[in-house]
């Protein structure tokens, strides 16, 4: 009996010394985190940005896994299907309908923590949120802009964009600078033109149903093709390998395009490469006005993951107010956290006209950019249909019916 | 009946023979059995699996169901773009096929008869056989892109050739000269052995008998390389009819759907919609005509296939 007695007694003893261990001291616990990179020096400002969370929780470890941002979005689902994905994974707001039910909804944690979401810009905030809630803390966002080359403008003696500037200015500005063998401006699909449209006064959703057929729309589709198509101010994409919107940047660095839209996110990228002036501006005014579409990305915990807890303090320092400043002064990120955002200013914005006079006036009127939840398949469809209608091969109207009736099936 | 075979008399020397045979079996067995585990985990069973999931919904993310036959039957009636995507196919292959047998008979022949150089250009043209396309394709891209090079070609010549690539008429020419810069070489390879491999006493004997060069290469060589030209036929169409790199690297299908192959459309609907029943349900599709195609090959080969020496 004795020995029974103080067998039970040693397996208590050691039963709570078990609880006890866990309990005063957390396991280390190596978290792996999936983002897409483009290119070696942001590899290095992630994996620094991981080393933060280290530096605050010696027990959580980052591991940094990546991939190309087209590949990204192919891997991702392949990893949930065969249930590999990593603790933590990257969302852009755009792709929050397709794969929101990869993530963790994350007001609990919030609410737990009393976590401040206020000190985020409000749209992007909305952009990574879906009927679950937020998905997503986010990193970085913007409103698309128009950047122009500054030394082209001058040579030709054209006016520069200004904050308020209209579609009439842009096309006049846009056949001013077609010569010599340049082009004034270029035209990519589908994101430039659905923020096109909304200047219009168009909508490319119905019920937050994809609705490409609608009247407004069409006549929107046909202006923003006219400019290649009739006025001939703008190159002639192929449906490609290369997408259209990466055609147009690389057109714009190589000096060959005056003016192009892309978002802020680009632009430590774009100025680093070219050896001319940039200067940005906000969309040309349609007859709604300057509306441009803003998106942006964040990071989240897969709702596999079996370290969620970990994973959320990972989270709040991956966003926190420290990762941002460093992300900001590398122009890498133009901060989702509003304080922040001085820092993006002073780095990637630096010496280029107008930075933050049109940054802060495209936010002002500016649509956190709302999609479906097959926006790879439109995205993949614009690229390859609208060809047929810049190169006048069909009507804009037509096209916009095949892509509807496409990506429906 | 085991029993009854062991039962039935037997002299020594076959039961020796027996005991080898057996020996042989179970050495052919261990050495057959890594690459037979190989060719079932690696072919056969995910070959089951896209079987099953053509028969399936599944998304990737989420559940996924069995529809049935829905995903062949939306294929046939429904899809707007797969009866295009079919002919595509079929016009890159015919075309494709017919110019590269041609073209690298052609050569092949041409450089047999050279004194010299023979092998410095046979690397030459096999060069890009070992290119990988996906990154040559960069290359034609540029080439083909509007204004690019091809357009600069076309208009000194005063040739009256719309650009390539966004010509909805000429897209799949584009597809098909890049196929044929990268593909020829390895038939070329192929049909170059084989017209070495030709005993020179049958040419002279030819040739003295009054037989024009022309006579000699219809009536002794090509019949006698028409096994080589059968393999190199049959393995052509097969990868013709899959073709994908030169669609997905240069025109990702467009303009529109013109230069949409089976491949690429398995790819699309497979890695860019997630549709992953849909798309095994398509290549389910290339499969069967893959499969039908060779037999029928197989089949009329008979008629013009030589295998005696």
């Amino acid at each position: 009996m004795d020995i029974l007695k103080n067998a039970a007694r040693l397996a208590a003893a050691a039963g709570c010394a078990l609880v006890m261990s866990t309990a005063v001291r957390a396991e280390p616990v190596t978290l792996t985190w999936f983002m897409w990179s483009g290119s070696d020096a942001e590899v290095s400002a992630w994996k620094h940005v991981a080393g933060l969370v280290t530096e605050k929780y010696p027990d959580i470890k980052i591991e940094f896994q990546t991939a190309s941002w087209p590949d990204y979005w192919t891997k991702l689902p392949a990893l949930a299907a065969s249930g590999q994905l990593p603790d933590i994974i990257s969302l852009q707001s755009m792709r929050t309908p397709g794969f929101a039910n990869l993530f963790e909804p994350l007001d609990p944690y919030a609410k737990k923590d009393g976590f401040d979401l206020a000190a985020f810009d409000t749209s992007i905030v909305q952009g990574l949120t879906d009927d679950g809630g937020l998905r997503a803390l986010p990193y970085d966002f913007g409103p698309m802009v128009m950047f122009y080359n500054q030394d082209m403008f001058e040579k030709y003696k054209v006016e520069e964009p200004k904050v308020g500037w209209t579609n009439d200015d842009f096309l006049k500005a846009a056949k001013a600078l077609t010569v010599d063998g340049n082009y004034g401006t270029a035209q990519s699909v589908p994101d430039v033109f659905f923020a096109y449209a909304r200047s219009a006064g168009a909508n490319y959703l119905k019920d937050g149903a994809l609705d490409l057929t609608n009247e407004p729309l069409k006549a929107a589709f046909q202006s923003y093709v006219d400019v290649v198509a009739k006025d001939k101010v703008a190159p002639l994409f192929p449906a490609s390998g290369t997408p259209s919107g990466a055609q147009a940047n690389g057109r714009f660095v190589a000096g060959s395009v005056a003016m192009y839209v892309d978002g802020p996110w680009s632009l430590i990228n774009v100025k680093d490469s070219v050896k001319f002036k940039v200067g940005i501006a906000p969309l040309p005014a349609g007859a709604a006005g300057s509306i441009s579409l803003s998106a942006g990305s964040g990071f989240g915990i897969a709702s596999t993951s079996k370290h969620k807890d970990e994973a959320w303090k990972a989270l709040q320092v991956l966003t926190g107010p420290e990762a941002e400043e460093y992300l900001a002064s590398n122009g890498r990120a133009f901060a989702a956290r509003n304080a922040q955002q001085k820092f993006w200013y002073e780095s990637a914005a630096k010496g280029v006209a107008n930075a933050q006079a049109t940054i802060e006036a495209a936010l002002k009127t500016a649509e956190p950019y709302k999609t479906t939840a097959e926006w790879n398949t439109v995205s993949q469809l614009f690229e390859q249909y609208a060809p047929l209608a810049f190169a006048g091969s069909q009507s804009a109207a037509t096209t916009l019916d095949q892509i509807q009736q496409l990506s429906e099936q | 009946m085991s029993s009854k075979l062991a039962a039935a008399p037997s002299r020594a020397g076959t039961g020796r023979a027996k005991a080898i045979l057996k020996d042989d079996r179970r050495a052919a067995f261990w050495f057959l059995l890594p690459s037979f585990l190989g060719l079932t985990i690696f072919l056969l069973v995910p070959l089951a699996a896209s079987l099953v999931l053509s028969f399936t919904n599944w998304q990737l993310i989420g559940q996924s169901k069995f529809v049935g036959w829905r995903n062949y039957v939306n294929l046939i009636s429904l899809d707007p773009s797969f009866w295009q995507v079919l002919r595509n196919t079929f016009h890159f292959t015919i075309e494709y096929l017919v110019l590269n047998i041609v073209i690298s008979v052609t050569m092949a022949v041409w450089i047999s008869n050279l004194r010299w150089g023979k092998s410095f250009f046979r690397l030459i043209f096999f060069l890009p056989t070992f290119t990988p396309l996906i990154g040559s394709a960069i290359v034609w891209l540029l080439i083909f892109t509007p204004g690019g090079f091809a357009d600069f070609i076309f208009s000194t010549l005063h040739l009256p050739i719309p650009n390539l690539l966004t010509s909805p008429d000429l897209a799949l020419q584009a597809i098909v000269i890049v196929s044929l810069w990268s593909g020829f070489g390895y038939n070329l390879l192929l049909f170059g052995a084989a017209l070495e491999a030709i005993p020179q006493s049958y040419l002279d004997a030819a040739a003295i008998d009054g037989a024009s060069s022309w006579q000699r290469f219809w009536r002794i060589k090509l019949p006698l390389i028409s096994p080589t030209l059968f393999f190199g036929t049959v393995m052509t169409a097969i990868t013709s009819l899959q073709v994908f790199d030169q669609v997905y690297a240069l025109t990702r299908g467009g303009p529109g759907s013109a230069t949409a192959t089976l491949g690429f459309s398995i790819y699309r609907t497979g890695f860019a919609a997630y549709k992953m029943g849909y798309a095994s349900a398509i290549a389910w599709v290339l499969f069967v005509i893959i499969m039908a195609l060779t037999i029928l090959q197989l089949r009329v080969q008979r008629r013009w296939v030589h295998y005696d020496l």
